[in-house]
């Protein structure tokens, strides 16, 4: 290294400070604090010199990384061989998956925290596949996905609650009614594209959450509804003490009584939803309405000119996203028994946006692996309380900066002539 | 030879400007039909009327079958391709990159397939039926793509081929529709002389062998004079010459529109 770079490098980073003095100067550094009467300004100028010292030391530390060219070396040998393994063993890394995913609950460390962690993780995986079809295949970029999951999610528990009916009903209704909305969204952004159509999909979502807080007479505003009846395994429910004359899970099947029965019982429940789902949209992006969403997603003007019917083509595509997004809705009802507009909130829909993106567009396993990774990281930070945040958008960053095209981003043809080659 | 297509008083209008002047020509069957003028003549706005992509002000469009004609202005958007079959090619070239070379003239065959599939049912039943069809479709992709000599590439994306290819490829795309009519904009720009002398074979075997009017908006007079049975002439929206290409070469009023008039 030179000495001229390091004089570059540290004029660099001074100018850098410059800048970080400039922010958190006003920002950090008056703070406004109320004392009786009014607000008195109490100057923290040692945080300031703290803040904008780091600032420093931190730009001359990547100056003088990037001039010895060895930065990030290691990340970028990982990510690379990374992707090679799973580009190739693409097939037996699904299949080691779900194995995992089957043995999970019974594994020896398997507990309580475990669990849940695996539901959440799994639940948005089924809407990173649900929401993959519309933003992945058919490049309709939707932000406001949560909107269908709160339709699904409240279609079971009105139903469920007002009618008694089970589940296993209820569960194709929630899905249809989302789907029903979904071609609802649908109809007025079919000319809309892009930043403009993500806009709107926004707003949706945002209707749907304010419709759910004021219709206080079905929705029951924002106090939720409550008491959503839990699912039973084929009609035997997970009680303590079943009523008269009826058979609970354990006493059925003589076991001793667990609530990991029914924890066990709901991870089971949506990892098969989530395999449907997944099995589903691979099967569809082989048929020709598939192969029309991708087209679409290429090029609308030379669909057209080709005779594809875009209007159809992008309903089916938002209609069937948003009953994935059903199904995952009534699940969540079941699963929490309680349920209130404040579980489907834009931060909802970024999340799941952000997982098909840093997936890789159109991956399927490319969400699974960014919902390990991006609630996974969350929840190992959850001691750090508000913080767990920044570790989300740390994950989204390095995401970006390795891979910004996603995790994984190849696309096989979904038809081939002379098979395949490897 | 009867006629295929008759434009007819043909005006478009964009607020004041009048970018087709009260055209009217006809196009014959097995024939290749050439559009030619200066830059900004209105060209490729007529194609756009023909193809559903414009209105037009007024005038109308006839396409002649059997023994019936329809006419164009009927159809909008999709239904020129699905209903009316006409196929059009782009100035510049409308693939779908990311998608291989198979499944670009899969996308072609669309409407045929989602009958087939049943509404993607009988697909996802995986049912014989549906399977013959696809393999049909796949069988009719390869005659296509063993004229042009692109079957080797067939997997690979459309994006990544050379783009004497693409161009290639984008007409064939177009026949998978069957069309009784073709519209090519501009086919031979970017091409050089192999190239385009490849493309001048396609579109003969295009005429000759599948029977399909051809109309075509070229610069390239090595492809106009070469191949065109009938050239039409637009200066300013207005058609100011129509003949065979030997004529057009010597008329008047065409080498003024192209080299001015001599003060």
């Amino acid at each position: 290294m030179e000495k001229q770079d390091i004089i570059k490098s540290f004029k660099d980073s001074l100018f850098t400070g410059l800048i970080a003095l400039a922010l958190f100067g006003p920002i950090v550094g008056l703070r406004t604090a109320s004392k009786g009467e009014g607000l008195f300004i109490t100057p923290q100028w040692g945080v300031v010199f703290l803040l904008v010292g780091l600032c420093i030391l931190g730009r001359f530390l990547i100056n003088i990384n990037s001039a010895r060219r060895k930065e990030f070396k290691i990340f970028s040998t990982l990510s690379s061989k990374f992707s090679s393994i799973t580009e190739d063993k693409a097939k037996h890394f699904a299949i080691t998956g779900i194995l995992f995913a089957l043995v999970f609950p019974f594994l020896p460390f398997t507990d309580r925290y475990f669990m849940d962690v695996a539901i959440m993780i799994l639940t948005y995986i089924m809407l990173g596949w649900g929401l993959n079809i519309v933003v992945g295949l058919a490049g309709l970029l939707d932000l406001g996905y949560v909107a269908f999951y709160a339709v699904g999610a409240y279609s079971y528990a009105l139903i469920a609650t007002t009618f008694g009916w089970s589940f296993w009903i209820c569960l194709p209704l929630a899905g249809l009614f989302a789907a029903f909305f979904g071609i609802l969204l649908g109809f007025p952004v079919l000319r809309l594209r892009g930043d403009y159509l993500a806009i709107v999909t926004l707003g949706f979502g945002e209707i749907i959450r304010i419709i759910l807080i004021n219709w206080y007479e079905v929705t029951n505003g924002p106090d939720g509804i409550t008491g959503i009846p839990r699912p039973s395994f084929f009609g035997l429910p997970f009680k303590r003490s079943p009523d008269e004359g009826e058979m609970s899970f354990h006493t059925f099947f003589g076991l001793e009584y667990s609530t990991m029965h029914r924890i066990i019982f709901l991870y089971y429940l949506i990892l098969i939803l989530a395999l449907i789902t997944n099995y589903f949209t691979l099967k569809i992006r082989k048929l020709p309405v598939g192969r029309a969403w991708e087209a679409l997603r290429e090029d609308e003007i030379a669909c057209k000119s080709l005779g594809v019917n875009p209007t159809n083509t992008k309903l089916t595509a938002f209609a069937i996203g948003a009953m994935f997004g059903g199904f995952a809705g009534s699940f969540f009802a079941t699963r929490q028994a309680f349920i209130s507009p404040e579980s489907f909130t834009f931060i909802e829909s970024a999340i799941i946006v952000a997982i098909v993106v840093l997936g890789g567009m159109g991956s399927q396993t490319g969400v699974v692996l960014a919902s390990i990774f991006l609630i996974g990281i969350t929840e190992i930070f959850r001691d750090l309380e508000q913080y767990r945040m920044i570790a989300f958008g740390g994950a989204m960053v390095l995401i970006m900066v390795f891979k910004p095209k996603g995790i994984l981003a190849n696309r096989k043809p979904t038809i081939l002539m002379h098979g395949d080659k490897n | 030879m009867s006629n295929l297509l008759s434009v007819e008083k043909l005006t478009m209008k964009f607020g004041g400007l009048v970018a087709i002047d009260d055209l009217s020509f006809d196009a014959k069957n097995n024939q290749i039909t050439s559009i030619i003028g200066p830059n900004g003549a209105g060209k490729t706005t007529v194609f756009n009327c023909l193809t559903g992509f414009y209105k037009p002000t007024t005038g109308q469009m006839y396409l002649h079958q059997a023994d019936n004609k329809v006419s164009l202005r009927k159809y909008t958007d999709f239904k020129i391709a699905h209903v009316a079959k006409v196929a059009r090619t782009f100035q510049n070239i409308r693939l779908f990159p990311a998608m291989s070379v198979l499944e670009n003239l899969l996308v072609a065959q669309h409407n045929e397939l989602m009958i087939a599939s049943g509404y993607s049912l009988y697909g996802l039943l995986n049912l014989k039926s549906y399977r013959d069809k696809e393999q049909l479709a796949v069988d009719k992709a390869k005659y296509w793509l063993d004229i042009i000599g692109l079957t080797p590439r067939a997997d690979d994306n459309a994006g990544d081929l050379p783009y004497g290819d693409q161009r290639k490829l984008e007409i064939v795309r177009a026949m998978c529709i069957e069309p009784k009519l073709l519209c090519l904009d501009e086919p031979a720009a970017g091409l050089n002389p192999k190239e385009s002398a490849e493309l001048n074979k396609l579109l003969k075997f295009i005429k000759t062998e599948k029977k399909t009017g051809i109309l075509l908006i070229e610069h390239d007079m090595s492809v106009v004079m070469g191949i065109s049975d009938h050239v039409v002439v637009l200066n300013y929206g207005k058609k100011i010459f129509e003949g065979t290409a030997e004529q057009t070469k010597k008329s008047k009023e065409v080498i003024e529109a192209y080299l001015g008039v001599d003060e």
